[in-house]
C-alpha cells in the first residue's frame, strides 16, 4: 500500500536531490523557510505570533522534500492540486498528520515488531505484541478509511482521490472483515487483563474453540496439519434433533476418540505447545497484510507532514503580506513573474519586501549590475527561492510566476569569507565551479552572485567572460549578479546589437535624486556601482 | 559392456582420495567450492580424483555429451531430488530408537527408492544414448527393475504407504479439555485464510517436528492407534525385517556419482548465464604410450573430436565421433572447419587451431570468474616444436592468472569435463605438476630457496616417464639473479628433456634462450602503460620498456596534445 501523495506513482524517497543542496540551502537561506513551516502563526495586534512549539517533523519533511526537484510539469501539478485541497480542507491534512503520528507512537509503545522478530520469535510475549500490532493496524486502517470517507465528496485532487480508492481496494471490506474475524478468534491470546506471562496461558475466559486436523505420517510424527475452526463464540448449529441421531453421534464420538487430555496432566503442556503454534501460525498468515502496510504509516506521516508544513508556510508568508500563487511551468527560455517577493527576508526581518516584475522570454543569460544595497542579491535570491519552491510543487510568493523546470540547479554565491583577495580563495571558488561544471547540461540553471570577485577586476572579468560564454554556448541558463563591470560591458558591447542574442541586462533602479527603489529594471550596465550613493546615504550629502 | 560405474569403465576408487597437490595452486578448490554451493551437495571427492588411465576422460566426455544432447539433465536432477529425500528418510530412520518408528521410516525410504529409479528409467526410455556409460547403465537398470525383487519391494511398500494415508486425526481444544479422535477435516479455516491471503506460504508446523523421536503426546497417540490397527503395524515390522537391506550397490553408487556431471552442468549453466563460455575440448594423443602411436613432433591424430559448442546452450549438438584408432584425415579437416568465428580474425591462431597442436581460444581463469570479478580472456597455442611457455611481464599483469587458466584447461580436459574457453584442443596428460612460490613468506632468502627446492625435487625426480603438464610460477625469487637464471634454465631443460609440456612464469627475461622448444610470452600493457592482462607472444607484439615508461607517465606527443587541449 502506497500513500503516493508526493508522487503519483511512487513513494518517498524521491529521485536525486539537487547536486549541491548544501550550497543552495545556504545561499538562498532556505533554513528560514523550513523553520517557518514547522509552526502555525497568527496575527495578533498587527504582529505575527507563533502558536505552540515548532514541530521538528514538519521542518524535516519540508527540508527533505524541497531539496528533491520534481522533473515534469505533471508532477508539479500533481502536488499543486493536493496542496489546493489541503488549503481548502485544513482539517483533513491536520487529521491525516495527527492520525498517522498517533499510529506510529502507539506502534512504538508496543515495540516495533521488526526488533522482536530478530530475537526469539517463539516467546509468548512476542506473540502478544504481534497480535496487538495487528489489531493496531486493522483499527487504524478502518479509522483512516472513515476519515477519508468523510471528505470524499470534498477533495478534488487526484492524489487524495486515488489514495482513498487505493485504500478501499487494498484494505478491502473483505480483508477488513476477515482480519476482524481472525482478531476476534485469537483476542484471548493478547488479552489486556493478564500481562504476566507466567500465568498468561492459565487465564480462563473466552478461550476459543480450536479444531485441527492432522495425519500421523512419516515416522509416526504428527504432520500435515489443517486448521478447521477457530471461534471464540461458537455458534453451534443445532442439528435436526432426533434422539436416535444424537445417540448415534454420541456413540460414534466415543468410539472415535483416541485420547482425551485433561488439564494438569502430563500431556497438557505438549498439547498447549501445539495450541501456541496454531495461534502463531494464524498470526504469521497475516504477514502479507503486515508487509503491505508496514511502511505505509511512516510514509503517510512523512508525506502529510510536507503538506501540513506547506500550509503553515503559506499562512506564514500571507500574514507578512506576501501574496502566494501557484506557478506555471513554461519552457526553459521563459522567466516571467509579477510582484515576486523574497520570502526569507520577510520572515527573518518581519518586513514586507519590494516586489519585482520581470518578463524574460527567449533569454538564456541575465546579467544584473547596479548600485550596492540596491536589492540585486535579493532579486537573484527571490528567483532562486521561487524556483526551488516551484520545483517542490509549492506556491511561490508572487502574483504570478512562470518558469521552466531545471532539475540541475546550482547557486554559486560569493561567500563573505571568500571575498578577500587571496589566491587560495580563487582556487577554492574555481574548484567549486569546476565541480558544478561536471554536472551542467541543457536542463541546468545556475545563479552566480558576484562570482570570481576574489581576484582583481580585470582577471575576474576574463574568467567570468570565458566561463559564462562557455556555459551559455552549452545551453546552460545563467543568471548572474556581478560587480565585474568590464565583464558586463564587454558582454553588453558584444550582444546589444543582436536582439535575438538571448542575453538580457538588468540593473538596480536608481532615481534621479539617487534614491533606490530596490526594483530591478532593464538597463545597460553602468561603469559605476554607485557606491557614492551609499556613502551619501550613510554619511550624509553635504558634509 | 557391463555396467560398473558412471565415472569410469573400471571401478576406480575415488573415495578417501586426498586433494591432488596441484589443486590449491590452480585455485581449483575455489571452483569446487563454488560447484558444491551451487549444487548443494558434497561432491568434492569426485573432483579430487584425477584419472590415472587415459580412457577415463573420454568415457566421461561421452556421458556428459549424452546428458546434454539427449536431454537427460532434467530427469537426472529429478532423480537426484528423489534420492535426496530417500537419504533424508534414511537419516531420520537412523536417528530414532523406537523400532516401530524405524520401520515406518523404512517404508518411506524404500518408497522413495522405488519411485526414484522407476522414474529415472521412464526418463531414459526412448532416449538416444551414445555413451558407453549411459547405455550400459540403462541396460542394467532395466534388467534390475524388471526383476522380481524390485517388483515385490515396490508393490509392498506402496501398499503400506497407502495404508498410512488413512491415519487422520482431529484435535479439538475446548477450554479445559483437548480431545483427539480419528477422522477427517476439511481445513475450513485454512481455506478462509488462503482466500484472505492468496498464495500464503506459511504452514502450520508441529512443535515436535524438529525432534525425530516421538514426543509423549505422539507416543500416547501411537499406543491408541496400534490398538486399533494391529494388522498394519505387524505388516510394517515384517516388511522392515524382510527388506532391511534392499538397495542395489551399483545403483546407489550411480546415484552418488551422477552428481559429478550434474553439479558441473549446474555450475557451468549458471556461469553461462553470466556470460562465460565453456567448450568441449578436443583431446589429442601426442604421446606414444597414451594412445595412437605417433612419436612427438609428427602429425598427431585426433582421437576424440568433440566439437566446440555454442556457449549459451546446454543441449547443443554434440557430434559423437567414434574414437578413431589411427589417423583420420577427414576428421581432422572437419575439426578445422568448425572453428569459432572469433578465431578467424587471428590467422595465426586459426592456423594453429587447425593444426594438431594444443591450443585454446578465449581461455580464462575459472576461479577468478567464480569470484564475480571481470576476467580477461586469452588465446594460446603451441607451435610445432614448442613444449613450454616462458611468460614474463609487469607485476599484476595477469601472468599467474594465465598460468592457472592453462592448468585448469588441462585439469578439466582430463577430468572429462568442459573447459573454460571458447574452444580448445588439449593433449592427453597423465598428470599435472605445479610449483607456486609462497609469496608472502617472511623467511630469509636461503630458507625460502631451500623450501622451494624441497618441494621441487620430488616433482623432478619422481616424474618417471610421464609427460606431465607442468605449471611453474616464479621460482627462485630470493636467489641472486645469476644463480636464478642458471637454476631456472636447468629446471626448464629437465622438464623439456623428460618430454613434459607446461608454462614457466618468471621475472627473468632471458630464460627462454634460443631453444626451439620454448615459446616466449609476455603480459601486455596498453598505450598508457597500464596492465591489460593480455598475454601475447613476445616476438610479435612486445614493446620496449622505455616506450612503456614514457606512455605510462602520459608523456607521449599525442597524449600531451590531448591533455593540453
Amino acid at each position: 500500500m502506497r500513500a503516493c501523495l508526493l508522487y503519483a506513482q511512487r513513494e518517498w524517497p524521491g529521485e536525486e536531490r539537487y547536486f549541491d543542496e548544501k550550497a543552495i540551502v545556504q545561499d538562498l537561506g532556505l533554513d528560514t523557510l523550513f523553520r517557518a513551516a514547522a509552526s502555525e502563526v497568527v496575527l495578533e495586534e498587527e504582529k505575527v505570533k507563533c502558536i505552540g512549539k515548532p514541530d521538528p517533523d514538519l521542518e524535516d519533511a519540508m527540508r527533505k522534500v524541497m531539496l528533491v526537484p520534481l522533473k515534469t510539469e505533471e508532477e508539479i501539478l500533481y502536488r499543486q492540486e493536493i496542496l489546493r485541497d489541503c488549503h481548502e480542507l485544513e482539517d483533513l491534512i491536520d487529521g491525516l498528520y495527527e492520525f498517522s503520528g498517533k499510529v506510529l507512537a502507539d506502534w512504538d509503545k508496543l515495540g516495533r515488531r521488526a526488533a522482536g522478530r530478530a530475537g526469539t520469535r517463539n516467546s509468548p510475549g512476542n506473540l502478544i505484541t504481534e497480535i496487538r500490532v495487528l489489531r493496531l493496524f486493522v483499527t487504524s486502517l478502518s479509522r483512516l478509511k472513515e476519515l477519508l470517507g468523510e471528505y470524499q465528496t470534498k477533495f478534488r485532487s487526484k492524489g487524495f482521490i486515488s489514495l482513498y480508492e487505493r485504500l478501499r481496494k487494498e484494505f478491502s471490506h473483505e480483508l477488513e472483515q476477515g482480519l476482524t474475524r481472525i482478531l476476534e478468534g485469537i483476542a484471548f491470546y493478547a488479552s489486556d487483563k493478564e500481562r504476566d506471562q507466567e500465568t498468561f496461558w492459565e487465564t480462563k475466559g473466552n478461550k476459543p474453540r480450536i479444531v485441527l486436523g492432522c495425519s500421523m505420517g512419516e515416522g509416526l510424527k504428527l504432520k500435515d496439519f489443517g486448521l478447521e475452526e477457530v471461534e471464540t463464540d461458537v455458534k453451534r448449529c443445532h442439528r435436526p434433533a432426533s434422539l436416535i441421531r444424537r445417540a448415534q453421534d454420541f456413540i460414534s464420538e466415543k468410539t472415535k476418540t483416541l485420547v482425551c487430555i485433561q488439564r494438569e496432566t502430563g500431556l497438557w503442556e505438549q498439547a498447549e505447545q501445539l495450541e501456541y503454534s496454531t495461534v502463531r501460525y494464524i498470526v504469521s498468515c497475516c504477514d502479507p497484510f503486515f508487509s503491505a502496510f508496514n511502511g505505509f504509516f511512516r510514509q503517510l506521516r512523512f508525506q502529510a507532514a510536507f503538506y501540513r508544513g506547506a500550509v503553515n508556510l503559506k499562512h506564514h508568508l500571507e500574514r507578512f503580506g506576501l501574496p502566494m500563487c501557484y506557478p506555471r511551468v513554461g519552457g526553459r527560455e521563459t522567466l516571467c513573474f509579477r510582484m515576486l517577493k523574497e520570502p526569507v527576508m520577510a520572515v527573518e526581518q518581519h518586513l514586507e519586501p519590494v516586489g519585482n516584475t520581470c518578463d524574460m522570454a527567449g533569454k538564456k543569460l541575465l546579467i544584473i549590475t547596479g548600485a550596492n544595497q540596491g536589492g540585486k542579491s535579493t532579486f537573484l535570491r527571490s528567483i532562486g527561492i521561487a524556483q526551488v519552491m516551484m520545483q517542490a510543487g509549492l506556491a511561490v510568493s508572487a502574483e504570478s510566476y512562470e518558469s521552466g523546470i531545471f532539475t540541475s540547479f546550482f547557486t554559486h554565491f560569493t561567500r563573505r569569507e571568500d571575498s578577500a583577495m587571496n589566491s587560495g580563495r580563487l582556487d577554492e571558488e574555481l574548484g567549486r565551479m569546476s565541480r558544478i561544471v561536471d554536472h551542467l547540461g541543457e536542463d541546468s540553471l545556475i545563479l552566480l552572485n558576484e562570482s570570481f570577485a576574489s581576484t582583481t577586476e580585470l582577471e575576474g572579468s576574463v574568467i567570468a567572460y570565458d566561463i559564462v560564454r562557455a556555459l551559455m554556448e552549452a545551453g546552460v541558463k545563467v543568471l548572474t549578479v556581478t560587480h565585474l563591470l568590464s565583464f558586463a560591458r564587454r558582454m553588453y558591447d558584444q550582444f546589444r546589437e543582436s536582439p535575438n542574442s538571448g542575453v538580457e541586462f538588468y540593473s538596480a533602479q536608481r532615481m534621479e535624486d539617487g534614491t533606490r527603489t530596490f526594483r530591478m529594471v532593464r538597463h545597460a550596465p553602468e561603469l559605476t556601482s554607485f557606491g557614492l550613493d551609499l556613502y551619501d546615504q550613510m554619511i550624509g550629502k553635504d558634509q | 559392456m557391463q555396467f560398473r560405474s558412471i565415472l569410469d569403465k573400471e571401478e576406480s576408487s575415488y573415495k578417501g582420495k586426498l586433494r591432488p597437490p596441484f589443486f590449491q595452486d590452480l585455485n581449483l578448490d575455489r571452483i569446487t567450492e563454488r560447484i558444491r554451493l551451487d549444487w548443494g551437495e558434497e561432491i568434492s571427492s569426485f573432483y579430487h580424483y584425477f584419472p590415472e588411465n587415459g580412457d577415463c576422460g573420454d568415457y566421461r566426455r561421452e556421458v556428459l555429451a549424452d546428458i546434454k544432447e539427449a536431454g537427460l539433465y532434467e530427469p537426472l536432477c529429478t532423480f537426484c531430488k528423489a534420492m535426496k529425500r530417500r537419504r533424508e528418510a534414511a537419516a531420520a530412520k537412523g536417528a530414532v530408537e523406537l523400532r516401530l518408528q524405524r520401520a515406518v521410516w523404512h517404508i518411506r525410504e524404500t518408497g522413495y527408492y522405488c519411485d526414484a529409479f522407476a522414474g529415472l528409467f521412464q526418463g531414459l526410455l526412448g532416449k538416444e544414448l551414445h555413451s558407453r556409460g549411459m547405455s550400459a547403465f540403462r541396460e542394467y537398470l532395466g534388467a534390475y527393475l524388471a526383476g522380481d525383487f524390485f517388483g515385490n519391494l515396490q508393490e509392498e511398500s506402496r501398499k503400506l504407504l497407502e495404508d498410512m494415508k488413512a491415519f487422520r486425526l482431529v484435535l479439538t481444544y475446548e477450554n479445559d479439555r483437548i480431545t483427539i479422535s480419528c477422522g477427517e477435516t476439511e481445513g475450513r479455516y485454512d481455506a478462509f485464510l488462503e482466500k484472505l491471503f492468496p498464495g500464503k506460504k506459511e504452514k502450520l508446523r508441529s512443535p515436535f517436528e524438529a525432534e525425530p523421536e516421538l514426543a509423549d503426546l505422539e507416543r500416547e497417540l501411537l499406543k491408541a492407534f496400534r490398538k486399533r490397527n494391529p494388522e498394519f503395524f505387524e505388516a510394517a515390522e515384517r516388511f522392515y525385517g524382510e527388506y532391511g537391506e534392499y538397495a542395489d550397490d551399483k545403483l546407489i553408487r550411480f546415484a552418488s556419482e551422477i552428481g559429478f556431471y550434474l553439479s558441473f552442468l549446474c555450475f557451468s549453466g549458471r556461469m553461462r548465464e553470466r556470460g562465460f563460455c565453456f567448450a568441449t575440448p578436443k583431446i589429442i594423443d601426442r604421446f606414444p604410450e597414451w594412445g595412437a602411436g605417433n612419436s612427438p613432433g609428427q602429425a598427431s591424430s585426433v582421437r576424440e573430436a568433440g566439437t566446440e559448442e555454442q556457449p549459451e546452450n546446454l543441449e547443443t549438438a554434440y557430434q559423437d565421433a567414434e574414437p578413431a584408432a589411427e589417423e583420420q584425415p577427414e576428421n581432422l579437416k572437419a575439426a578445422c572447419g568448425d572453428a569459432e568465428p572469433a578465431v578467424e580474425e587471428q590467422p595465426e591462431i586459426l592456423e594453429a587451431a587447425c593444426g594438431a597442436e594444443m591450443s585454446a581460444v578465449g581461455l580464462y581463469d575459472l576461479a577468478l570468474a567464480c569470484t564475480g570479478r571481470e576476467v580477461v580472456t586469452n588465446d594460446m597455442f603451441f607451435k610445432e616444436q614448442e613444449r613450454f611457455f616462458v611468460l614474463t611481464g609487469p607485476n599484476q599483469g595477469g601472468k599467474t592468472t594465465f598460468a592457472r587458466s592453462l592448468g585448469q584447461l588441462v585439469y578439466f580436459s582430463m577430468m572429462g569435463l568442459d573447459v573454460p574457453a571458447v574452444s580448445a584442443r588439449v593433449y592427453r596428460f597423465p598428470d599435472i605438476l605445479t610449483h607456486f612460490s609462497v609469496e608472502e613468506s617472511v623467511e630469509t632468502g636461503r630458507g625460502k630457496l631451500k623450501e622451494e627446492l624441497t618441494r621441487l625435487a620430488p616433482m623432478m625426480k619422481d616424474l618417471g616417464g610421464r609427460h606431465a603438464f607442468v605449471v611453474i610460477n616464479e621460482l627462485f625469487t630470493t636467489a641472486a639473479n645469476y644463480d636464478a637464471c642458471i637454476m631456472g634454465r636447468r629446471v626448464l631443460e629437465h622438464f623439456l628433456d623428460k618430454g613434459c609440456f607446461g608454462i614457466y612464469v618468471t621475472h627473468l627475461g632471458d630464460l627462454s634462450g634460443k631453444d626451439g622448444r620454448v615459446a616466449a610470452l609476455q603480459a601486455m600493457v596498453d598505450d598508457r602503460g597500464v596492465q591489460n592482462f593480455k598475454i601475447a607472444r613476445s616476438s610479435t607484439r612486445s614493446r620496449t620498456n622505455a616506450v612503456n615508461l614514457v606512455s605510462k607517465h602520459g608523456l607521449s606527443y599525442e597524449r600531451l596534445k590531448e591533455r593540453l587541449s
